[in-house]
């Protein structure tokens, strides 16, 4: 049994996939979230009186997790296999084995390496005295040209594959694209530390101790990894705290 | 009013955070300049806006960690900026967005918790269709709160501090900049780790810096 | 012995093995161990994503009581993981398990399931699954991450 969708009914699932993480919770992650985008289309398959849908609605309650870009592939692909009247088992089965992968390779692409590398453009283009507009356009339709982009292919391209979606994953070889733009952010990354430490305002031009403080902060970073952020945040804080406290007794 | 139409502004940026869209106007830099436009001084917006995007470079809201929440704070930070004058006004308003945000991160987690008990599972009583929407909506709905609550007491307590002691402050604009700068530094330096680390990425990493230092020369 | 982590985790691949232990361990090849994931093509496709660059091999639990001492002699170092705890109980029969330290990861929770951990959900039938393996010589404690405690099965399994 194999069922055409309605373009409103997908396009309906579309658009509650931009809110999947609406119920975020510890206990099933992006399960509700995922039973909500769904809800459409087991709607138009099974029908909308309570007793006909409590079934397969519950099949997807269960706990599901991905990075939200890409939690529209699965999303797609359990549709087409609902449409097609796929085994309830073979598509628990998909969304486990799915998961894991929609997971890594979103948080690789998207949160360690495009949402830094155009925040580190824009920063640039700020610091270099763009106006605002300019830096928070330039930044806006740069990461969302990729992230739109990201979001429908993904969804399409669980439609179209169903069950075999892992091949169309690996063909888009989004790891590769991640090891590939990774070298342009370090770049931008250096082009930021560059125009900072050398520009109009920079810290050449605060002073060499001031230089010296942000270099010492720069390899504790480097060396020291994520678990210097928090303390670096706090002592932050507390140095304002104590400049302030000097100030006002001076 | 302009606390509570900043409070929906802080509510509605969050929500971008996690619950609908991630379209990213709620990273610090976006909020930063609409807080600003809105409180009447694009400038500190941008300003604070960029600093904070600095610091918060390396966190970003993956799967189940805790993370500062950049909207509110970014919000909250702008919105105590921007009544008061001086460089202090800057540099207290970056401390009370760095606490502010670990206040927002704090409260997504509860939300997260809060969530726990009522989201259905397979086996519950009831009509699971409808109550997967409703509590789908209403979840949504009480982020929106939540974000607009954490932002209305973060603006007030904020700017409490921030008149106290902004005349008290008593470094000049470049240095008050430079001081800010030192914590962003880390964050900078994370990154590169992040990416590889210094001896993997050197090639990039100086070709950058020399691009940096040239182009803000001659630009 | 170049199988350097056997673990029970109900994920399989995903970023607390590949991430938390991969880092830790370096892994140069996971070996899942499961009788319908042997069978079946397009699931080995999605499970081979998340690993990345290291390569996967499928085995049903028959195949990998067979290859068991060619994988503990391979040069590459392995991580060996099961879905479930019968599955692992089923490779472990006859003492093939026995000295190896077995890693309980993450069985979340379920019909039947109660909560040992906050990331270990178990039912009778696992806790007699788990007894039996440790009477034929596993020593086997729960861990979710290379940096979180080690809590033993005798902990684990009082009441």
């Amino acid at each position: 049994m194999s069922r055409s969708l309605p373009t409103g009914v997908v396009v309906s699932a579309f658009v509650r996939s931009l809110a999947i993480q609406g119920s975020w919770n510890y206990r099933t992650m992006l399960g509700s979230g995922f039973a909500f985008a769904l809800l459409p289309g087991l709607r138009h398959l099974y029908g909308g009186a309570s007793d006909e849908i409590r079934v397969p609605v519950e099949r997807h309650l269960e706990h599901f997790n991905a990075h939200p870009y890409l939690a529209g592939v699965a999303l797609g692909a359990v549709l087409r296999l609902e449409a097609d009247g796929a085994d309830p088992e073979m598509v628990r089965r998909l969304k486990l084995a799915i998961r894991g992968p929609l997971g890594s390779l979103g948080d690789a692409l998207i949160w360690a390496t495009v949402l830094p590398g155009v925040a580190l453009a824009a920063l640039t283009l700020a610091w270099l005295g763009a106006p605002a507009w300019v830096v928070v356009t330039v930044f806006l339709v740069l990461y969302n040209a990729v992230h739109v982009v990201l979001r429908i292919w993904g969804f399409r391209a669980g439609m179209r594959a169903g069950r075999e979606v892992g091949r169309v994953l690996a063909g888009a070889d989004l790891a590769g694209w991640t090891r590939r733009i990774e070298p342009v952010v370090v770049l931008l990354l250096g082009a930021l530390v560059g125009a900072v430490v050398g520009g109009a305002g920079g810290l050449v031009e605060a002073g060499a101790p001031w230089l010296a403080l942000t270099a010492v902060a720069f390899l504790v970073g480097l060396f020291g990894g994520h678990r210097t952020w928090r303390p670096a945040a706090v002592l932050t804080v507390v140095a304002i705290g104590a400049v302030t406290l000097i100030g006002g007794l001076t | 009013m302009d606390i509570l139409r900043l409070s929906a502004l802080g509510g509605l940026l969050g929500l971008d955070g996690t619950a609908v869209g991630q379209f990213m106007v709620s990273r610090p830099l976006v909020a930063g300049v609409l807080t600003g436009w809105m409180s009447g001084d694009v400038g500190v917006g941008l300003a604070i806006g960029m600093l904070l995007e600095l610091y918060l470079l390396v966190s970003v809201p993956s799967g189940g960690a805790r993370f500062p929440e950049a909207a509110t704070a970014t919000v909250v930070a702008v919105a105590c900026a921007a009544p008061f004058e001086g460089a202090g006004a800057v540099v207290l308003a970056v401390a009370v967005g760095l606490v502010w945000g670990q206040v927002g991160g704090a409260s997504v987690d509860a939300g997260r918790h809060l969530n726990d008990r009522f989201v259905p599972e397979p086996g519950d009583a009831g009509d699971p269709a409808a109550r997967v929407t409703r509590v789908h909506l209403v979840a949504i709905l009480a982020d929106f709160l939540r974000g607009a609550t954490v932002t209305a007491t973060g603006i007030v307590s904020g700017r409490f501090v921030v008149r106290s002691f902004v005349d008290r402050w008593p470094l000049d604009g470049s240095a008050s900049m430079a001081l800010l700068l030192i914590g962003g530094a880390v964050s900078a330096g994370i990154l590169l780790n992040d990416l590889g680390g210094f001896r993997r990425r050197k090639v990039w990493f100086t070709a950058g810096l020399a691009l940096g230092i040239v182009g803000s020369r001659f630009l | 012995m170049a199988i350097v982590l056997y673990r029970v985790d109900e994920r399989l691949i995903h970023g607390q093995v590949v991430i938390g232990w991969g880092h830790e361990l370096r892994p140069e090849a996971y070996l899942l161990v499961d009788d319908e994931l042997a069978e079946s093509e397009w699931e080995q496709e999605l499970y081979r994503l998340g690993a990345g660059a290291v390569p996967v091999d499928f085995a049903s639990v028959e195949e990998a009581r067979r290859r068991l001492g060619e994988w503990r002699e391979d040069a590459r170092r392995s991580i060996l993981l099961t879905r479930d705890i019968r599955t692992m109980r089923r490779l472990g029969q006859d003492r093939l398990l026995a000295g190896a330290s077995v890693n309980l990861g993450g069985i979340h929770h379920g019909p039947g399931r109660t909560e040992v951990l906050r990331y270990l959900h178990l039912t009778e039938e696992d806790r007699e699954d788990l007894r039996s393996l440790t009477e034929e010589g596993a020593e086997i404690a729960a861990r979710d991450l290379p940096d979180a405690p080690r809590v033993p099965l005798s902990t684990l399994l009082k009441d």
